[in-house]
């Protein structure tokens, strides 16, 4: 219910972050904001907010980001509390090297398909019930780790767990029903971002409660299983305050919801064809997989691998895994700006050679990482390594929203799956067989971001260009409207359908970089209905 | 227009205070974060060699340590399997009567540690066997450490609650005043096949935890579904009036 068009695919608008990466506010004239409506933020007409303060936690437009994010995060936290436990966990449970490189694989695995449900489930609930269903349901599978008693347990409870990493979508959305769209891309950006933060939270906080916990007299097998009460805990915390404090729309819950036949105006089967047919789509959901998918394996065993190689303390080494994640806070949204800032001058171009300077460059640190043999060294690659990987993630998608104006829903999902999978792949190959040590893995993981980042190269717009080619010279072909307008047939354009593409070609036409922008754009026209 | 002449003066002076005051050799930097960066940049790269050339004592090699002392371990009780936190190991060490007499006169401390077997190794990387002393991992659980006694030596060492599922052998280190392992010896022979037993871990479980778990995560559901359903009725109610 995000869009009031109520597209398939809806849902997804704004997950892509590349709309205003700098608007703290909406300046533009053509949103109208409602002066009559009493809240704490501006609003618009739908009561969507217009600015993000975000500092506040007033009704219900700031309080709505806070809850969401939050519980995204809790899920993260949730989903990977076993990787700093994992030295402990081992030995309770006899488990082997494949044992734990399966349950890592497991985690990531469950969400590539509860993503996909959870659209179809904000849709029929409501993002409010969506997730605290999902968050409250899932409290359970974190609470069974205390029956788990071998390495088939392990696996399947942490499968079980991995299905919470959905909030993402629930998050998304209800941002989507509060923020209006030409400040949702940053609104997006940074609850994500922050979301994604607890997987480097949880490398510091359950090893702090496992030692607590220890300390008061429990022994080492029994206080890990005693840990995860926490996570449990807060999925329980979390999903009452979404119910009680948390609301579906800006004026209410389910008003709005209860618009019967409201007929979807586009078809699901012919945005998939459009979303499947265009190469750009799975060259993102290859590229995805190696900042994002990498980013959630090393979630899974950095821990573990500090503890090992150097021989440090539990704590201490959670300490520095979650270094890795914390970087979510400011990294992903620098990928965002670095992106933004690279098309002011070289449009297209430059978001292109961004996202593959920045990936790349990931890709590189993480091979020293691998090679590192003193620990200040390892502490500083996997430090600039997280900074290459995260950054990748926000200018990933400040690249999606223009692949696609019909399909952008179903290709924001497509390049999310993407980057779980590409986790469970770099999971099952590196860390989960004898045949690579874990400093092997995380070497040859690099050298695999970084072959799987070249094919940022293949794509090329015929409107602005590539990284290597310049765009078409064809006068019909190098329009935005020609590219956007090819999405629809000739009797949809005839029937209008096609109207929402050409305003998003006209906007988007700042993308052929300084020379176009100066020429004719005026300065605060932006796309205002992604 | 004043304010700004005022301030650009103010520039100058501290740029000229700055080299003045520099007995450093600093880089003339345009301000002061760069310079900071720089700082910790180049304090990163020392510690990092610093680190890196730490080489020297590491490098001690198992292959290096002379089998001086005679270690038994034997289970108290004759059972196949020892059930850990509960069952004891008897384990005896003394100086070996075919070397030579006083070849335990550089031992300070002995240090008496549980091992693992081969078989519990496989697929278990953490547990590898390496020759660099620095880097083994076969016997991470000490057992005990204490000053070292010419005499034989006799120990009824109860297995910890921490030990994991597996096959073990003991090894006794004679470590010299500098700390450093000098001599071995081990209950099991070179190949450590002989003379192994098997330990059972505790579960870690508790019949209290599992009723807890089971309480809460009841206590979601509902609560879930109390919510949705009292909130339905709600919106039924309020749609009538």
């Amino acid at each position: 219910m995000g869009d009031p068009t109520g597209e398939p695919g809806s849902s997804m608008h704004g997950v892509t972050g590349r709309e205003q990466s700098f608007a703290f506010s909406v300046a533009s004239p053509i949103v109208h904001t409602d002066k009559t409506a009493k809240f704490d933020l501006p609003v618009d007409t739908e009561h969507k907010a217009t600015v993000f303060k975000l500092f506040s936690f007033s009704k219900p437009h700031m309080r709505t980001f806070h809850l969401s994010w939050i519980s995204f995060s809790t899920c993260f936290v949730s989903t990977f509390a076993a990787a700093p436990l994992v030295p402990i966990i081992r030995e309770n449970l006899n488990l082997t090297k494949q044992d734990i490189g399966n349950a890592g694989v497991a985690s990531v695995s469950g969400s590539i398909f509860s993503r996909l449900v959870m659209g179809a489930v904000c849709d029929l609930l409501g993002p409010r019930y969506g997730c605290a269903f999902l968050v409250m349901l899932s409290a359970p599978t974190v609470f069974s780790m205390s029956f788990v008693s071998g390495a088939a347990g392990f696996i399947t409870v942490r499968f079980m767990i991995g299905f919470c990493l959905a909030t993402f979508v629930s998050c998304q959305y209800w941002m989507s029903t509060m923020f209006n769209s030409q400040i949702i891309g940053l609104v997006n950006g940074t609850a994500a971002g922050w979301g994604n933060m607890g997987g480097g939270i949880t490398q510091l906080l359950m090893p702090v409660v496992y030692e607590i916990i220890r300390r008061a007299g429990a022994s080492a097998f029994t206080a890990w299983r005693i840990a995860f009460f926490v996570p449990g805990w807060l999925h329980i915390i979390m999903g009452i305050l979404v119910l009680t404090l948390g609301q579906d729309l800006p004026d209410g819950n389910r008003a709005a919801l209860e618009k019967a036949g409201e007929v979807a105006k586009d078809k699901f089967g012919k945005i998939m064809w459009y979303a499947v047919t265009n190469y750009r789509t799975w060259i993102f959901v290859l590229l995805y997989g190696y900042s994002m998918g990498v980013e959630l394996s090393t979630d899974n065993v950095i821990a573990e691998y500090f503890f090992d190689r150097f021989h440090l303390k539990l704590h201490t080494a959670g300490l520095i895994a979650a270094c890795f994640g914390m970087a979510n806070f400011f990294a992903r949204p620098a990928g965002g700006w670095a992106s933004d800032f690279s098309a002011k001058y070289f449009g297209m171009r430059g978001r292109l050679w961004t996202l593959w300077i920045i990936q790349t460059a990931g890709g590189l640190f993480c091979v020293w990482l691998g090679r590192a043999n003193t620990l200040v060294t390892a502490v500083v690659a996997m430090v600039l390594f997280s900074l290459g990987a995260q950054a990748a993630c926000g200018a990933t998608f400040a690249i999606v929203p223009f692949v696609s104006r019909r399909a952008l829903g179903i290709i924001s999902g497509l390049t999310g799956a993407g980057g779980n999978f590409g986790s469970g792949l770099t999971q099952l190959l590196f860390f989960s067989t004898n045949q690579f040590t874990t400093e092997e893995g995380l070497t040859w993981m690099g050298v695999m971001i970084v072959g799987c980042t070249l094919p940022v190269a293949f794509i090329h717009f015929p409107q602005w260009g590539s990284m290597f080619l310049p765009p078409s010279k064809d006068p019909v072909k190098s329009t935005e409207e020609h590219y956007y307008a090819s999405e629809w047939t000739e009797q949809e354009k005839q029937k209008n359908m096609h109207q929402g593409s050409l305003r998003f070609a006209e906007n988007a036409k700042s993308e052929g970089g300084r020379r176009v922008r100066s020429a004719a754009t005026p300065p605060d026209s932006t796309p205002n209905n992604v | 227009m004043m304010a700004k002449d005022h301030t650009l003066y103010q520039d100058l002076t501290c740029t000229q205070f700055f080299h003045q005051k520099s007995i450093f050799l600093l880089p003339k930097f345009p301000n002061s974060t760069m310079t900071i960066h720089t700082l910790l940049f180049v304090s990163l790269l020392i510690f990092s060699f610093i680190e890196s050339s730490r080489g020297g004592n590491k490098d001690r090699l198992f292959t290096e340590l002379q089998n001086l002392l005679e270690v038994t371990a034997k289970p108290v009780q004759d059972v196949i399997v020892l059930e850990a936190g509960k069952d004891m190991v008897t384990i005896k060490w003394k100086l070996k009567s075919s070397g030579k007499v006083d070849a335990d006169a550089t031992f300070k401390t002995i240090q008496v540690k549980l091992c693992y077997a081969p078989i519990s190794q496989v697929d278990r990387p953490w547990r590898k066997t390496h020759n660099e002393l620095f880097k083994d991992k076969t016997c991470p659980h000490e057992i005990v450490s204490k000053p070292y006694d010419k005499t034989p030596q006799s120990l009824d060492w109860t297995v910890d609650l921490d030990i994991p599922t597996g096959t073990y052998f003991v090894r006794a280190y004679g470590i010299d005043g500098d700390g450093q392992e000098v001599a071995y010896g081990q209950s099991s022979d070179e190949g450590r096949t002989k003379n192994l037993f098997s330990v059972q871990a505790i579960s870690g479980g508790h019949v209290s935890l599992d009723i807890a778990s089971i309480l809460f995560s009841v206590f979601s559901v509902v609560s879930l579904l109390v919510f949705f359903v009292k909130e339905k009725k709600k919106a039924k109610l309020e749609q009538r009036e």
